[in-house]
């Protein structure tokens, strides 16, 4: 990468082009050589073809191969003796889509446990800041929002699942205030809309910028007053299959109480989210510390297939400086207000509100070419002109973006006054498990929704879609595993599913002793952590 | 992780003796420090309420509780990490509650303890984002719901106030179920409901 103007230059060129109109310079760009060029999904040597499973022979994040051909981390020695607990509903994810699914379950009668692997609501969707799509707005229809989502993914996303969610997008929001949850409205009580990037009509509905912090609080009120069983720091780390290969249950590890419980259910719903804490590329992430992609690894040890595992999302307004806080997102709906983006020569280059993996490219590219601003140890950015959006519209930045008031105070900015620095950082994976429009996945009684499920968004997701998304198909397959009246002889559930995985592993010549799935980011230093002993017991023999 | 042009600090935090470089988080400096920690870590951004420490600074008698993802680490802190929060005994639902006319008798019922706020301040002092949550207790005890809620935009359920409350209040809680009831009685946008409206009698439809 080729260095760019030092910060306090730039900056100082900033302050004098500062209040002056930009123009936008000439944007009849080739979006595809801008992509192939410079998205980090094409980075040379970054993908691989699988050589076992469902999808073997796709294309797939070199990573994200690893895990998904990596070795369980239990065997039957390890269940032998432990509890078993049997329940109707088994879900698998404390963030939304998980706690719809739960709400949804259980209000139609069904037993449910919900497992997660941190505390529930401790997930990205209580960081989602944006806000949630719903075509609401007069000039909107469900067919306007179908077709941008469909563009936006670059029309690869399945059509007959983005139909079913935008087509549930105003009921998705009644159901939400039904909860309790409150969003922005006008004087008059209606719900203000904004746009995002890549939309043609103001569709994202919000609750300042912190939508999924009032969405989680709610939904976790919600569940915790419902007959939920909620198990904190439990991951599941494996499912359970029948004779004929069916999902049965799940291994869930308490971490409190340091020891492996078998879940027998008659459907299990995976809503374990995404993999920022995988680094993919070395990227700081956006993503909590929970998000490293196990349900992809559970599901697809288990026969399902999976999809887009080559495409991940970089928002374009990651921090860049200072370190400490490099990843930490800026909400879209800064952009969407009307922040405009400015490199080192005091320029703009790219259309803020092209769609993200675009306005990415294009800032990865301005860096790359030199035009980027360069901040030591931290890296290189862009500047993102919060003062210019705040002279157009003055009290804006305090009034509607608290939380970014909040960053610039922990990075002794004051957005109002100072520009950030901005460059894409890891956020979402487009990509995952096929699921049908109940979140059925390919494996009979497994069902997958939110960020872990691939098919809505393509290649490229829009802000404001996921959180409809795991509202939407969490209700739906909520809704599904509840009337599921499948009988089962419970006591032929078991691994055994393990063992044909493992010899394709040996055959295809992978290596034994890498184990999935990652449950925390390495630095987390959890496979090394004392307290925890006796629930590696795979990996400690190996090394002995 | 580690700048070496920049200052070093030495601190403690779970008794573990730590060297780390002074722009570190208290939870980034224990895995800088190589030590492990799973627990009490969620969004590392401050809005999950789940990485809750006790800190004592140097020459500074007081003990405050504060977030491990947002307190950067200082010279001779002392840090521990709190356990997780036994949840709180108060249970209700939204769809128990009759009508709007209904909400504050429902609000004793449920909260009932809410009343014997001795003003003592306690909450206020411990919350980390600065809520004036007393004043939200006493808001919604006059049955002022909608005011009650709006002081607790920001709040991140980290049941610290919780903890420091010697009434058993729940004053989270509290907050949280004026936010609900407003949104649950009185948020209703003309502009959604004409939306629903068309849907259900299927005026919308998708041409794939
Ligand atoms: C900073 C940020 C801002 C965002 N802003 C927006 C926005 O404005 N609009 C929008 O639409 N989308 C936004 N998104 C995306 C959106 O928030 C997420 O895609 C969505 O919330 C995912 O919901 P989920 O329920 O699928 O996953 P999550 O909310 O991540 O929940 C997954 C849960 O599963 C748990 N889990 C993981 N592994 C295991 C395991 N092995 N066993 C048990 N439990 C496990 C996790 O701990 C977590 O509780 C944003 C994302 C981030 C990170
Ligand atoms: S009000 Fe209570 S729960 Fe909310 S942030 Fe403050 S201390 Fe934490
Ligand atoms: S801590 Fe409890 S008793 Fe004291 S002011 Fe707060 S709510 Fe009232
Ligand atoms: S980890 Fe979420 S608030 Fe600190």
């Amino acid at each position: 990468m080729s260095k760019g103007t030092p910060y306090k230059e730039a900056l100082a060129r900033f302050q004098q082009v500062h209040g002056t109109a930009h123009e936008l310079p000439d944007t009849s760009v080739d979006v595809d050589a801008l992509l192939r060029d410079h998205h980090p999904d094409h980075l040379g040597g970054s993908i691989v073809d699988l050589e076992v499973g469902a999808n073997r022979g796709e294309r797939c994040h070199r990573q994200l191969a690893d895990m998904l051909q990596s070795n369980a981390r239990i065997d039957e020695a390890d269940l032998a003796g432990a509890k078993t607990v049997e329940t109707d509903v088994l879900i698998i994810g404390g963030g939304g889509a998980g706690c719809a699914a739960a709400l949804t379950a259980a209000k139609e009668g069904a037993r449910v446990i919900l497992t997660t692997k941190l505390r529930l609501g401790d997930s990205n969707t209580v960081m989602a800041e944006g806000g949630i799509q719903a075509s609401i707005d007069k000039d909107d229809t469900p067919q306007i929002h179908y077709d941008d989502t469909l563009r936006g993914g670059h029309n690869l996303a399945d059509k007959d699942l983005v139909a079913k969610m935008v087509l549930d997008g105003p009921d998705v929001i009644r159901w939400l205030i039904k909860q309790g949850m409150q969003f922005d409205v006008d004087e008059f009580g209606d719900l203000l809309t904004r746009r995002a990037g890549g939309t043609t009509a103001d569709r994202v509905v919000y609750f300042r910028d912190y939508t999924g912090l009032e969405m989680m609080r709610v939904l976790r009120e919600s569940v915790l007053n419902r007959e939920i069983e909620v198990w904190h720091y439990s991951p599941a780390v494996e499912l359970l299959s029948d004779e004929q290969g069916h999902c049965a249950g799940a291994v869930i590890t308490d971490l409190k109480k340091r020891r492996n419980v078998l879940v027998k259910a008659k459907s299990v719903i995976m809503a374990t989210g995404g993999i920022g804490r995988m680094h993919l590329n070395a990227f700081p992430t956006s993503n909590h510390f929970g998000a490293t992609g196990d349900g992809l690894v559970l599901t697809y040890r288990l026969g399902a297939q999976l999809r887009d595992l080559d495409s991940f999302q970089y928002h374009p307004s990651g921090l860049a400086y200072p370190h400490h806080l490099a990843g930490t997102l800026i909400t879209e709906g800064v952009r969407s207000a009307g922040a405009q983006m400015i490199n080192a020569e005091g320029q703009r280059f790219v259309d803020e509100l092209k769609p993200r993996d675009h306005v990415s490219s294009a800032i990865i590219r301005e860096c790359a070419e030199g035009r980027g601003v360069d901040a030591g140890e931290s890296g290189i950015g862009i500047w993102l002109d919060t003062p210019g959006l705040d002279l157009r519209n003055p009290g804006i930045i305090n009034k509607r973006f608290p939380k970014l008031v909040q960053l610039g105070k922990k990075s002794g900015i004051d957005p109002a006054k100072t520009p950030l620095l901005i460059y894409p950082t890891l956020h979402y994976q487009n990509g995952g498990v096929v699921i049908d429009e109940n979140g059925q996945t390919t494996v009979p009684n497994l069902y997958c929704v939110g960020e872990v499920s691939g098919g809505l968004h393509g290649k490229n997701r829009m802000m404001g879609n996921a959180l409809l998304e795991i509202i939407s198909f969490g209700r739906r397959a909520g809704h599904v595993a509840a009337q599921s009246g499948y009988q089962r002889r419970h006591n032929k559930v078991s691994i055994a599913h393990l063992g044909p995985m493992q010899r394709d592993l040996t055959l295809a010549k992978m290596p034994m002793d890498l184990q999935g799935p990652m449950l925390f980011p390495d630095y987390a230093k959890f496979d090394s952590d004392a307290e925890y002993e006796g629930l590696r017991k795979t990996r400690n023999r190996e090394e002995e | 992780m580690s700048n070496t042009s920049e200052e070093l600090v030495q601190l403690t935090i779970n008794g573990n003796e730590i060297t780390a470089p002074s722009s570190l988080s208290v939870i980034q400096a224990l895995w800088h420090a190589g030590y492990p920690r799973v627990k009490s870590v969620g969004c590392l951004e401050g809005v999950c309420g789940s990485c809750r420490v006790l800190v004592r600074r140097e020459d500074d008698a007081d003990v405050s509780m504060e977030l491990g993802c947002q307190t950067l680490v200082e010279n001779g802190m002392q840090v521990i990490f709190l356990v997780f929060p036994t949840p709180t005994h108060h249970t209700y639902q939204l769809d128990e509650i009759k009508n709007s006319w209904d909400v504050q008798a429902q609000f004793h019922r449920i909260f009932p303890e809410a009343q014997d706020c001795r003003h003592c301040g306690g909450c206020v002092k411990t919350c980390p984002k600065g809520i004036d949550v007393e004043h939200g207790v006493r808001l919604a005890n006059k049955g002022r719901f909608k005011e009650a809620g709006d002081l607790f935009i920001e709040c991140i359920m980290c049941n610290l106030c919780m903890t420091a409350c010697p009434e058993l209040i729940s004053p989270n809680h509290v907050g949280l179920f004026s936010r609900r009831v407003t949104a649950y009685f009185h948020i209703r946008p003309s502009n959604l409901i004409n939306r629903l409206e068309a849907l259900r009698t299927d005026q919308l439809q998708i041409i794939k």
